[in-house]
This record gives structure tokens, sequence and C-alpha cells, in this order.
């Protein structure tokens, strides 16, 4: 028979090195080295945790995607300069705008001044909104930037450019490429999971387009627990079966394709497969069990707000999150609202009522999520992201109830938890929060302080497809140093 | 950098930092040392005086030269930084030195004189500086005057060569193509495994080919059949059968990207794309010759006007997302994005260039120029999708239908920014700088790339006839024409391109192991004589794809049994060489065709418009290809997101597939029709019948006496089903079976 002893030194020396030479290195060298392809499917299983480029204190991932276009001066970014333009145009504030920003060119409105009251809060004294009560009490954990700017004005390219680094379809997202990177520390569960709006409002423009693997296996793509009925596809036993009953089938199919393997034992995907329906028949168990928020105390339902009528829906994926992520899933995506216009934080119409609304779904849920993560230690390990896909525009779109039309050349967002600072604000925006003005942020520099956070290089986290090494930030990504802890 | 940092925090991290001085460390950029100026300086002298050379004459071969091993390339300062092998300052902490100091392995430089300890010396001290360069060791931006002359040499830009095959005598040889494999494995003193069972033989050509089992029946038939001609009767007989082209069909839409939604915000259905898919089953079975093949897909409305298929062979320019939602400001980003997709598909799908990658910046690796890109999109700039109203060959009804087809002056398809001014296409393409549309430069002419045009000049391929009143430009038709031919333009890397093809799905991995990058990147083909005999075979035999075929599947380096005993894995562990037939899993549609085929229920109506439905009876190729909603239980075992073209799927084993087939009320379907089936007997002749159907084979009587029982006991167990519902878990555990879907 083939010797493996000489695989398993190799083994263990790529074990020794993986981190210095980074992972790519190691493929190749393996390729160099010309191991049996079966082999490095069973060393390299796609999902098994892999070493970092350099340590790192994130582990995983939540992102709060705030889908449709968060108003920056109405949330994080507080203006007092827009008391001083209201009512004037945003071409005499600046010369460049050309109507062609938004989308509804004739709603042009005037600069108009926040809704909302802002007040100091947190021992950092963070002026924040008043339609995030709750979050603010948490300033002190996160590290605001608001100078990020993005390339498109539109919601599905933008919400690309946010997921994926490009504003076209067809490239994999950050939960794909981080998953891709360090593997998943749970192989029972997915490693990426998205959660959409479960009231009906729709999926986020471009679906599932958004966590998709593109070009990278399509074992590192998003699951998508369905928020209506059952959450992942073929987790229950077919009604004729027992749980003996399928036991006992499960381990006559082992039993004949060991028979089968053993006359095969070069080829190891063979073994892989077999080892998979073992998986498979412990998610039936595991991956229930994650989302089975029932098993909460009456407390934690309560931080939550799992019953409150405004936020229960929002809650539950916050929970369910934390749940995952207690669990070593990887990276979690929560999206807060639907399609466009009203069914998101698309404030087209009514930025005031819409802000309100959306701002009370989500408020005390990623506060609580913040506060639970905290009180069990996870959160020095949890990297937390609050972002949408754009910004908005500081003057009104007209119509009955003044609204706002999207900015790309302006948004506000914040991190919390694994290695970034708390109360710190990243970059300014103008006077009136048109567009980012100091210490500018493009997607691309998100990304790679998110890769950085994880102990991955965003440089060398690359896969080679059709001619080309592919990364995340393409050929640009600084990391924001500033805010690390 | 602005950071505004509370009072109050300032102390905690400070706090922090005493608590965490190393994590504190790693997370902050590289220190700067006060001396660094005096130090870089000298640094820069070491190198010009002496490290540069050592690393341009012993290093840079492999690692930033003429290639890339190992992800070490040092041909400028910020890609050795980024390799991972040298810490700037640091050389003690500096992998490469534990290789060039032959304490870890790979011992550098690899299979040469370890470097002298001066050397070795100068670069550490050199790191410690802070490893700068004067300037990069190649620069890779701007080839010189030489390099490019180099690149052109690049094998597969090359005309083909007529190469004969080595006279070689082996009872193991049996064709020409086992003349070529058998030299290189003599060479390596490796010996090639037998000819494969008859039984193995039959079910390793029905998938290839037809991606379907064969009958119990066909498989006896064969294996009891003596005439030495007997298996390439079969082969003739599965290339003939319609079932060929829908498997072959599917190959394609991987590499076409084919889908039939926009994409993006609404992904709106495209009702009438499904002609395309239609178009490439029937061309296939029809065995049209390659070079007509691909020049219809280019130009087929001005090639064959009159030609239903040739119009439906047009769906592929159009085959890409485009965005459904579009502010004014986007409208020319959005059509030069899509005449972006019709360059990058044109040039992998049938090149395997990817001249998609010049977009912004001459190709960074091959002789592809950006103005090469911005000319081969020129050609397009009046073609748009379209519908025209046509005679089918392949629907059922005979009157004329809505087909989904690419030409100029068409009628265009509506879009939902047509209210606004969106124009679909521009009268003239520019030259863009790093592909922005505000940064336009002159009018990019339609042309071919420099290094695939022997010196001719653009009109040597255009149009011969052309209409004198047309909307049509032609400049299609000269892009085909230059495609095609084999002399002076592109016509060589074509066959090449698409018998690597064929090779790839024939054996697994293709002679080219990147079939869709021939190109610098690519890598380099592991029997290029054959591959160019190949290629020359396919061009001297009318392109036809059918006898290429069966020119590979009656080798013997076909025909060899998937056994591998240890010297040869020690040899050539990946069977690069082919001293075997290595056993190939089923890709999605194979599974579940196969599942369906078995159970007695696949539908083999052919042609017409696709469903989403999971719970459809038809074969997988007749799924429509939803952007947003693509099918499920296709995309748990690795169906492409038809985005981008796909040469090579990827393959992984997962849980999620096992949860599909234990759980699947679809899975568990086919399981219940399957056991229905099951003629009546005894348990044991059922589960041998069972077997027959499911793998071709008898089961062994450890298998039957295993499975008997576990019927047996399975009844008393999930008592109300009886034997019956033993059976149907039975059945399912079949389709379980490693032997399922790893075919040998």
């Amino acid at each position: 028979m083939y010797d493996f002893q000489t695989v398993q030194t190799r083994r263990q020396w790529l074990a020794r090195c993986g981190g210095g030479a980074g992972l790519l290195g190691l493929a190749t060298l393996l390729q160099d080295e010309g191991l049996l392809a079966a082999e490095r499917g069973a060393a390299l299983n796609p999902l098994a945790p892999k070493q970092s480029h350099f340590p790192a204190k994130a582990k995983r991932v939540i992102w709060i995607f705030v889908n449709g276009g968060p108003s920056q001066v109405d949330t994080w970014d507080y203006k007092p300069g827009l008391d001083k333009w209201a009512g004037k145009s945003l071409k005499e504030f600046d010369g460049t705008f050309e109507n062609t920003t938004g989308f509804f060119q004739h709603q042009v409105g005037k600069l108009m001044p926040s809704p909302f009251k802002f007040t100091p809060r947190g021992e950092c004294g963070k002026m924040v909104s008043e339609i995030f009560p709750k979050l603010g009490e948490h300033v002190d954990k996160m590290a605001f930037i608001h100078s990020g700017y993005t390339e498109s004005n539109n919601h599905s390219p933008a919400l690309f450019m946010m997921n994926t680094g490009m504003a076209r379809m067809g490239f994999p997202g950050v939960g794909s490429w981080v998953t891709y990177g360090l593997g998943s520390e749970n192989l029972d569960l997915p490693g990426f999971v998205v959660m959409s709006d479960p009231l009906g409002r729709g999926l986020p423009k471009g679906s599932a387009a958004n966590w998709g693997a593109a070009f990278l296996p399509g074992v590192y793509q998003g699951t998508h627990l369905r928020p209506q009925g059952a959450p992942i596809d073929n987790l229950s036993r077919p009604g004729a079966l027992s749980d003996m009953g399928q036991r006992a089938q499960l381990d006559l199919l082992k039993q004949l394709n060991q028979q089968h393997y053993a006359q095969r034992q070069a080829e190891g995907e063979l073994a892989a497969r077999i080892e998979s329906f073992e998986l498979a028949y412990r998610m039936q168990t595991t991956a229930p069990e994650a989302i089975d928020i029932s098993q909460e105390s009456e407390q934690i339902s309560k931080l939550y707000g799992i019953d409150e009528k405004q936020c229960g829906h929002f809650a539950k994926q916050c929970l369910v999150a934390r749940r995952m992520i207690e669990r070593g899933v990887r990276f979690v995506q929560i999206y807060s609202g639907g399609m466009e216009n009203q069914r998101s934080w698309d404030g087209h119409i009514d930025i005031e009522g819409n802000h309100r609304q959306f701002a009370g779904e989500t408020d005390q849920p990623i506060a609580a999520l913040l506060t639970d993560l905290a009180q069990r230690g996870l959160l020095d390990e949890t990297l937390v992201i609050w972002c949408g896909e754009f910004g908005r525009l500081p003057i009104a779109q007209t119509g009955e109830k003044p609204g706002r039309d999207h900015n790309p050349h302006c948004f506000s967002a914040w991190m919390a938890g694994g290695g970034v600072q708390g109360g710190v604000s990243y970059g300014e925006s103008d006077e009136v929060g048109y567009k980012a003005a100091i210490d500018k942020v493009h997607v691309n520099d998100l990304h790679a302080t998110i890769l950085h956070l994880l102990g991955l290089d965003h440089e060398k986290l690359t896969y080679k497809y059709n001619g080309r090494r592919f990364r995340l930030t393409d050929v640009a990504g600084e990391v924001l140093h500033p805010i690390l802890a | 950098m602005l950071l505004r940092l509370a009072g109050h925090l300032s102390l905690a991290i400070a706090f922090l930092s005493c608590v965490f001085p190393l994590l504190a460390e790693e997370n902050t950029p590289p220190k700067i040392s006060p001396k660094h100026a005096t130090e870089m300086k000298a640094g820069l002298d070491l190198f010009r005086s002496s490290v540069g050379q050592t690393l341009a004459s012993s290093c840079l071969k492999c690692h930033g030269g003429e290639s890339v091993k190992a992800d070490f390339d040092l041909s400028t300062r910020d890609k050795l930084l980024a390799s991972g092998y040298v810490e700037q300052g640091d050389a003690a902490n500096s992998y490469l030195m534990a290789l060039l100091r032959h304490d870890e392995e790979p011992h550098m430089p690899l299979r040469a004189e370890k470097l002298s300890d001066e050397k070795i010396a100068a670069i550490a001290q050199w790191i410690d500086l802070g490893a700068p360069y004067d300037k990069p060791l190649v620069d890779a931006a701007k080839p010189t005057a030489a390099d490019q002359d180099k690149a052109s040499d690049f094998w597969s830009l090359q005309p083909l060569a007529t190469i004969a095959p080595s006279a070689v005598t082996s009872d193991w040889v049996k064709s020409p193509i086992d003349r070529f494999v058998w030299k290189k494995l003599n060479e390596q003193g490796i010996t090639p495994n037998p000819t494969a069972d008859r039984r193995t033989l039959i079910r390793r050509a029905y998938f290839d080919l037809l991606g379907l089992p064969p009958t119990p029946e066909e498989v006896a038939a064969f294996v009891a059949d003596q005439d030495p001609e007997a298996y390439g009767q079969l082969i003739d007989r599965l290339l003939d059968s319609p079932h060929y082209g829908e498997r072959w069909a599917r190959h394609w839409m991987d590499v076409a990207r084919f889908a039939e939604s926009f994409g993006y915000e609404q992904d709106t259905d495209r009702p009438h794309a499904y002609h395309y898919r239609d178009f490439l089953i029937q061309a296939l079975n029809d065995d049209l010759p390659y070079d007509q093949f691909v020049a219809w897909q280019l130009a087929g409305d001005e090639i064959a006007p009159q030609n239903p298929l040739a119009q439906m062979a047009t769906g592929f320019l159009g085959a890409g997302a485009f965005p459904t939602q579009l502010t004014e400001a986007e409208f020319e980003q959005a059509r030069y994005d899509e005449l972006d997709d019709v360059v990058a598909t044109t040039g992998t799908a049938f090149l395997g260039l990817t001249i998609g990658c010049a977009r912004c910046h001459d190709h960074k690796f091959d002789p592809i120029t950006s103005a090469d890109y911005y000319r081969m999109a020129s050609t397009f700039t009046t073609t748009t999708r379209s519908l025209a109203e046509l005679d089918v060959p392949t629907d059922a009804a005979a009157k004329p239908v809505t087909v989904q087809v690419n030409t100029e002056g068409g009628k265009k398809i509506p879009h939902l920014a047509d209210s606004r001014g969106f124009p679909h296409f521009y009268t003239t393409t520019h030259f863009l700088t790093r592909g922005d549309v505000a940064q336009k430069g002159e009018v990019a002419e339609f042309g071919f790339p420099a290094v695939l045009r022997d010196g001719h000049p653009r009109d040597y391929w255009k149009a011969q006839e052309v209409p004198s009143e047309s909307a049509l430009s032609y400049r299609r038709t000269a892009l085909a024409n230059w495609m095609t031919d084999t002399e002076a333009g592109a016509g060589g890397l074509l066959a090449r391109v698409i018998v690597n093809r064929l090779w790839h799905h024939h054996f697994g991995r293709g002679i080219v192991a990147t079939p869709s990058d021939f190109g610098v990147q690519g890598d380099p083909p592991s029997h290029p004589a054959l591959l160019e005999w190949l290629a020359v075979d396919l061009i001297h035999n009318g392109w036809r794809l059918k006898r290429m075929h069966k020119q590979i599947m009656t080798s013997q380096t076909y025909m060899q049994s998937a056994a591998a005993n240890g010297e040869q894995l020690a040899a050539d562990p990946q069977n690069v060489l082919l001293w075997r037939h290595a056993p190939r899993r089923l890709e999605a549609e194979g599974v579940r065709d196969a599942m369906l085929s078995v159970s007695g229920q696949l539908d083999r109506t052919m042609f017409g418009p696709g469903t989403l439905d999971e719970g459809m009876n038809r074969r997988s190729v007749y799924f429509f290809i939803k952007r947003s909603r693509l099918i499920p239980t296709m995309m748990l075992f690795d169906w492409p997101e038809h985005l981008v073209s796909i040469g090579s799927r990827s393959e992984t084993t997962t849980a999620p597939q096992a949860l599909s087939m234990m759980n699947s009320p679809h899975t568990r379907s086919y399981a219940e029709s399957f056991a229905a089936a099951s003629p009546s007997g005894s348990v044991e002749a059922r589960i041998t019948a069972a077997y027959q159907k499911a793998v071709q084979r008898d089961p062994t009587e450890q298998e039957l006496k295993t499975a008997a029982a576990f019927v047996a006991a399975q009844a008393e167990r999930d008592g109300s089903g009886g034997e019956q519902g033993a059976l149907v878990d039975l059945c399912q555990a079949l389709f379980g079976l490693n032997e399922f879907i790893y075919i040998d």
C-alpha cells in the first residue's frame, strides 16, 4: 500500500509553517510536492478550521446589515452645521453637486437638519440620535467610521460592493472569503449563515448573489435561514423513518461504503463522504438546537425583546446569531429590512417615520446582543458590525413628508468587540454630511480592516480563478490601524 | 490621520496594553526604527553590491521571474514583503532564512547548491536593514521589448505543430494517443493499468457521454458480446443517442455562463433564452463542426441568417447578467460592463485567454494589451440582446416562436429604464483608462490581439459577401473568421482549447489542468505533444467532436482500470501521467438524473422551456436557471452560480449533500418509485435486482447478506411499511453508495 508516513510528516511540517507561509503558499506547495489528490482533499477539508495569517482577537463576525442605506446625519454623524445651512441648496454648499447623485432627480429639496435630537452618550460623550436610546448605552464599545464612501448610488450594485468589494454580480462576499480563509469551528453547522427579513418585506436587492460563493467552492456560500417554514433544507427525516430506523439505514450504508472503500484506500474522498453522512446525522440535532431560542431564559428573552411587538422579529434573529456564534459559526449576517422604500431603511419618503420605525425594530435587540455577548465573554472574540450599503443625502427629497435620497459619497458605520477600540470615531464628513472629507474610508479599506481584525492579510487572502488571483479588496485596501485596540 | 479619543479611554487603553502587551504589539503596524533612513541606505548599498545579484541569479527564476512557486515572489519589494516569507527588519524571524540555512525543508535554492555562508549572511543583514530594493528585479507592469518577444514565444500562442506519435512497441498501446502517454510513463518507469472490465467500461462510457447509467440489460448484453468491435460500436451508439447532446450541452452552458434571468435587482426572467440551450443540444447531436459551432455563437445572425439554429446560437453573447434598475449616471458604465462580460467570456470560453484581465491595464502576464481588449470590445459595440420570431426546429410546434438572439438593429428587449432614455448601446466604444467611463480616450476600432494575427491587418478576416444594405456591421463575422483561422488567426488555440475541454471531462483533468486559462498563469500542458496532435487531428478531420470523443475513448489510456498500487501512487500521486483512469464523482445533474433513471421516473422529453420546480422529472439540464433562485439541490452539489464562465466546477463533499440524500422529499420519492418497481420474489432476488439497477452489478455474497438482514430487521423496526417499506429504505441507501456517484 501507499506509504502514508510521508504525507503525515509533510502535513506536520505544513502545520508548523502554515501561519508564516500563508495558506495559499501551503496549497501551492502541496501541489508542487505532488501530493495525492485524495490525501489533499482529506487534509484540507474545505471547512476545517485553518490558521489565520497572524494572531488576532476576533474569531467570528456578526454583521448587522442596515439594508436600504441608513442616513448618516440622522443616526451617528451629528451635524450641527446642517442647522446653519438649513434651507439652502446643496449646490451652494458644494459646487460639485450635479443632482445626479441621487435617484429622484425631480424631487431635489434643500439641505435639511435631522428631525431627531442628538445627545451625548456614554463615557466618551458620543452624540447619538434619539432613535437609538438603548444602543446609545454601548457607544463606549463602538468604533465609529464617519468617512465611508462607495461607488454606486443604486441598491444592488452598492449591496454587491459592500458585500463583495465589486459593484458587479459574481464575486464572493466577505462571509465567504472569511470562511474560506479560516474555515469553521463547528463542522456540524454551516460556517456562514445569513438571516433576512422575516416580516415578508423581501430579500435585499440582488438577493442570494449577496452571499453567494461566486468562483470560490460552493461550500463557502452563505446558508440562508429561511425566514418562514423550515429554516434549513432537509433537516427532518422522512416521515416513514423513525430515528432508530434512520440510524439503522445509515449504519447499513456505512457498512456497504466501507467495504467499497476497503478496496480503494487511495481515494480519500470516499472516506470523507462516509464521514459526511455521520456529520449530517448529527446536524439533524445540532442545527435545530442552535436556532431553538425557546431554550433561553426569560431574562434573556426580555433583554432582547422577544415578546415586543415592534422588535420581536429582529430580537429572535439577534438571539439566534448569538447562539450560532457561541457554537463556533464563523460569520453571521442579519439584514434589517427587506427591499426598497418603506420596506427597509431606504427612507425616500418620510425619513423621520422610516428611521424611527427601523431603529425601533433593531435598537433593543442589537443593544441586547452587545450586552449578552459581553456578559458571556464572547464580545472580545466577536466582531459586531453595523453598516449598510450607502448613506443618504443631507438634503430633503421633496414630497408630502420629506425623505432623503441615496448618497454613495458618505456613510457611517460602527464596529464593536473583537480587536476594535471602543468609544472612538474615525474620519469626518464635511460640514453637512454630504461627502466623506477627512480620512476617507473606501469599502476596500473597510474590508481590509475586517479581515485584519480576524488575522487575515487582505493582500494574501487570494483565490486563483480564470488566470487571476482575486481578492476581496481587488487591488486596493488600507487597514484602519487607528481603530484597532 | 485623525482620531478622536475621549480622555477616559486613553487610560483604559494604557491599562489594556499593560495586561496584553503581546496582543497590542501584534496588532500595531511594524515599528519604524529611528535609524530608519540610515538603515535603508545601508541596505540599499548591500542590495546593489551583492544581494540583488544573488537573488536574481539563484532565486528569481522560480520566484517571480519565469514563474512564481509556492506563492513566493521576490521580483519587487512589495511582493517580497507581502509573501510572508520575510519579516522586514527581522532576519531571525524570517522564514526565508530558515530555508536558505537549510534549517527547514524544502532547502533553498531547490535542487541546487546551498548558498555560501557569506551570501546568506549578506541576505540576513539586508533583511535586518529593512530589505530595500533600488529597483524591482522584474518590472512586471511594463514588460520590456525583450519580454514581449519572449511572451509571444509562449507555447499556446504558437501555430500548431504537426507532431508524429513516437514509435513505441508495447502491447499496452492501442492508438496514437497511447503512444504519447506510454512514452512519458515509460520514461518515469511507471506501469499503467490493464483494460478495465466490461461492466466498468460501459458504466464509464454511459456517464461520460450521456450522464445516465446503463440498464442492467444493456450491461449484460455488452458483457456477453464477444465481438472485438463491441466497445467501438457501443461508443458509436452512445454518440448517436439524443442524450449525448443534453449531457455535453450542460458542460458548455457552464462555460457560457448561461442563465435565463437578468440578475441584479429584480432578476427579471428571460423567458425566450432557453433556445440557446436547445441550440447547444441540437448542434452537438448533429455533430456540427466545432468551428461552425463557434462562429454561429459569435455571428450566426450574420453568417446564416436563414437558419434558425444559427440565430439561436447567438444567445451566447447575451447570456450574462445585466442590471434591471439603472440611474442615468450608470447607463454608460453598465454598457461597458456588459461589453466586458462578452469579451471576457468570449476570451475564456473559446480561447482560454483571460482577455478580461486587460480592461484596466495591459495584461500582467499574457501578451494582451489594454488596446487589444478595447478593440475586441468594439466588435460588439452595436450588438444587443434582441427578440426574433423564428421557426425553431427544436420546438414541437412549427409555427414561429419568440427567440432571444443577439444582433444589430433587432427588436430590443424592454428595460425598466427605457422611459428615462436608456439607450441600450452607444454607437462607439472608447479606450478607457482603468475601465472608467469618466476617463475616455480615442474611439477604439474593432480588431484582434496582435499576438494572434501573424502580422495581418484586421481586414484580412473581413466578411466576404456582405449585402449592400444591412443593419449588420459584419464585425462579428470577421471575429469568427479570425477565431477559426488555423493558419494566421486564433484557430490553433481554438482547437487546443476545445480538445482539452473534452479531455478534461473524460479524465477529470485536462492536459492543461486549467481548461479556461491557456496563459502564463495557467498550468503548462502535461503532454504538450499529445495536445498538439489532438488539435491537429480535430482540424484535419473537419472539427468533428464526436469523432474526437471516440478517438479518446477507444484509447487504452481511457480504457484502463481505476486501480492504484503503491508504486504508481508514489511515482505520480496525482496521476498526471495517466497510469490509470482515476475515479470521478458525478456532477449535480449526474447525481439527480441517475436517481431519476434508476427509479424509472425519468421523463425523457427534450427541449422547450425549463422549470424551477424541483419535483419535475425531466433531466436536470431542463431546470430554468434563474440567477436569484438557483435550484437548491443542484447548488448543494456544486452547481455554478451562472454568473461567470466556469471551465472546471469545484467538487466538494459536505454534510448538507448527505442530508439531501437522507431527507430530501425528492430523494425519498425516487427511492419509493425504485422500490415499487422492484420485481416480486424473494428478498434476495429483489435486493439483487436493486443492485443491478443502481450500480449495474450483482451484490457480493456479503452485501446480499448484510442487505437482507437489514430489510428483515427494518421491517420489524418501522413496522407499518413491512418488507416494502424496508425496501424503500434500502433503495434510498443504495443512492447513498459511494459507488453510485463515484464512477471508476
